[in-house]
């Protein structure tokens, strides 16, 4: 929990999380992984072992990849973070989360945000990723549920469903 | 666990960061944050002040030089990884950066972080130590440059001294001459994301890549993980130069390549076994280093 109750120090920063500015008093040791949980409303952002090991707290700072455990929030002062809520659609899921949905990439769910957030990344460095260069993309995040093979189909499916819709829309 | 509270500091310039080292006790430089993070959350690291580097864009440079490329201590691994003139001139160091755990701490950890860091089994350090590199430390009284035989001194001690910091590491690219060098990177490790158990770098320079058995002019072997600091094995170096790596000279070169190594017991991998892999890894990365000298 963040508690600003004690005598420590804090520091005031502000953040653009999925569009909405946020400003808020933080103490300097607070991750930005607890930032967006207990300030921003965005629990879709899940912390499993805060040693940057496992990719659960994935979220995009200012364009790039990094797992929120392991940046300090002050860090992030006047960043735009994007989370996996942040690619829902007008009406409803985007391409990347429908696809992890579609094809059954979850089970407990606990790791998803974090791979919908390497996904994502991944395709928009390499749109038409081969099975080595998805697992590498991935290489930052663990599921101990599926075992894999259902997160690679729905990357797979995730390319296919993002290059149908680029098409559609006449961008490259 | 959390880590301690701390004051923080985001300077611009590096003389803004030296002050800062010299003003305060206590204070510890923060880059990439791959490796300190963890170590404030275990209270292994418990700065009173933390300066960020990562405003500091003078840092954050890839130069190429008459004879050497330069590189800013807050280079991050995915621009090493992606750099073109690292990749036709020091192909190890982008072999090597690709290799650092996943996307997302390329995306952030930096060359001065993983030299600082020193930790035994890191890339940098071994590579770096192959090259024969000199690494830019700066202080208030100035830059001096210090090989990299002295900079790691001991289990994950550098030679950075009180209020001084890491500017960047300068790599010579004389020694190896396109068109007639092969470099090769190896690690032992079970999955991507995790650190290796063990990595091999190998250079090898040729005299002639088209002769009929070409003669290996220079080599180069070093270890990670292999003992507490980045280990250099010149001896083996010169069981195979002038040699055109015949199955003798690999031989011995991995024989003493093993007599060389003092590596730690560790979870899922044993001193003895971590010995034996060096003599493995020797055979197979000053290979791959002289096959790829020759396939240009
Ligand atoms: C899951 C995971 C897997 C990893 N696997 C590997 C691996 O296989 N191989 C590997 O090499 N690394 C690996 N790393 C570590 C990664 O490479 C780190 O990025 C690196 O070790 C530290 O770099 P950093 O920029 O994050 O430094 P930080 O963590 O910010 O700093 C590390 C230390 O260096 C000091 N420091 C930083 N910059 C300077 C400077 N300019 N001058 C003086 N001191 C400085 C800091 O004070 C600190 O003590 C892994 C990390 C993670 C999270
Ligand atoms: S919670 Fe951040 S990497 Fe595991
Ligand atoms: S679905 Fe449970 S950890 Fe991935």
């Amino acid at each position: 929990m963040i508690d600003n109750t004690s005598d420590r120090p804090t520091q005031e920063i502000t953040l653009t999380v999925n569009g909405n500015e946020i400003t808020e008093e933080v103490e300097p040791r607070h991750k930005l992984s607890d930032f967006l949980r207990y300030r921003a409303d965005s629990t879709d952002v899940r912390v499993g072992c805060e040693h940057g090991a496992c990719g659960a707290c994935t979220v995009e700072v200012d364009g790039k990849n990094v797992k929120s455990c392991m940046l300090f929030a002050v860090q992030a002062d006047g960043s735009d973070v994007l989370t996996s809520t942040g690619l829902n659609e007008d009406d409803g899921l985007g391409p990347i989360q429908e696809a992890f949905h579609e094809n059954h990439a979850l089970q407990c769910g606990f790791c998803t945000s974090g791979f919908i957030m390497a996904t994502k990344e991944l395709l928009e460095k390499n749109p038409d990723p081969d099975r080595e260069e998805i697992v590498d993309g991935l290489s930052d995040n663990i599921c101990r549920c599926t075992g894999y093979v259902n997160i690679i189909k729905a990357v797979e499916d995730a390319a296919d469903r993002m290059d149908t819709v680029s098409q559609a829309t006449g961008d490259d | 666990m959390k880590s301690e509270p701390f004051v923080y500091h985001s300077p611009v310039s590096v003389e803004e960061v030296v002050s800062l080292m010299n003003e305060h006790d206590h204070a510890e430089l923060v880059a990439g944050n791959q490796s300190l993070a963890i170590q404030m959350n275990n209270r292994l690291a418990t700065p009173d002040h933390l300066i960020d580097l990562n405003d500091v864009d003078d840092l954050a440079y890839l130069d190429e030089r008459d004879g050497a490329i330069e590189i800013g201590a807050m280079t991050t691994h995915n621009t090493i990884a992606e750099s073109d003139v690292i990749d036709r001139k020091l192909p190890i160091l982008s072999e090597a950066a690709r290799q650092i755990a996943g996307p997302s701490v390329r995306n952030v950890g930096t060359l001065g972080g993983g030299i600082g860091e020193a930790d035994p089994a890191g890339n940098y350090p071994t590579v770096l130590t192959a090259l024969d590199a000199t690494i830019t430390l700066t202080s208030e009284s100035g830059d001096r440059s210090v090989g990299v035989d002295d900079f790691f001194i001991a289990y994950m001690m550098t030679e950075v001294g009180e209020n001084e910091m890491i500017t960047g590491a300068t790599v010579p690219t004389d020694p190896f001459p396109i068109g007639r060098t092969g470099m090769s990177f190896l690690e032992l490790k079970r999955v991507s994301h995790t650190w290796p158990k063990l990595s091999a770098a190998g250079i090898v320079r040729v005299d002639d890549p088209t002769a009929s058995e070409p003669t290996v002019e220079e080599a180069r072997l070093t270890f990670a993980n292999a003992s507490d600091t980045p280990l250099r094995v010149e001896a083996a170096e010169s069981a195979i130069e002038g040699t055109s790596l015949t199955d003798d000279a690999l031989d011995e070169a991995a024989g003493i390549a093993m007599d060389s190594a003092d590596p730690a017991d560790e979870m899922q991998a044993e001193a003895e076994y971590k010995e034996e892999q060096v003599g493995i890894f020797t055979e197979r990365a000053l290979r791959e280093a002289y096959d790829r000298a020759l396939d240009q």
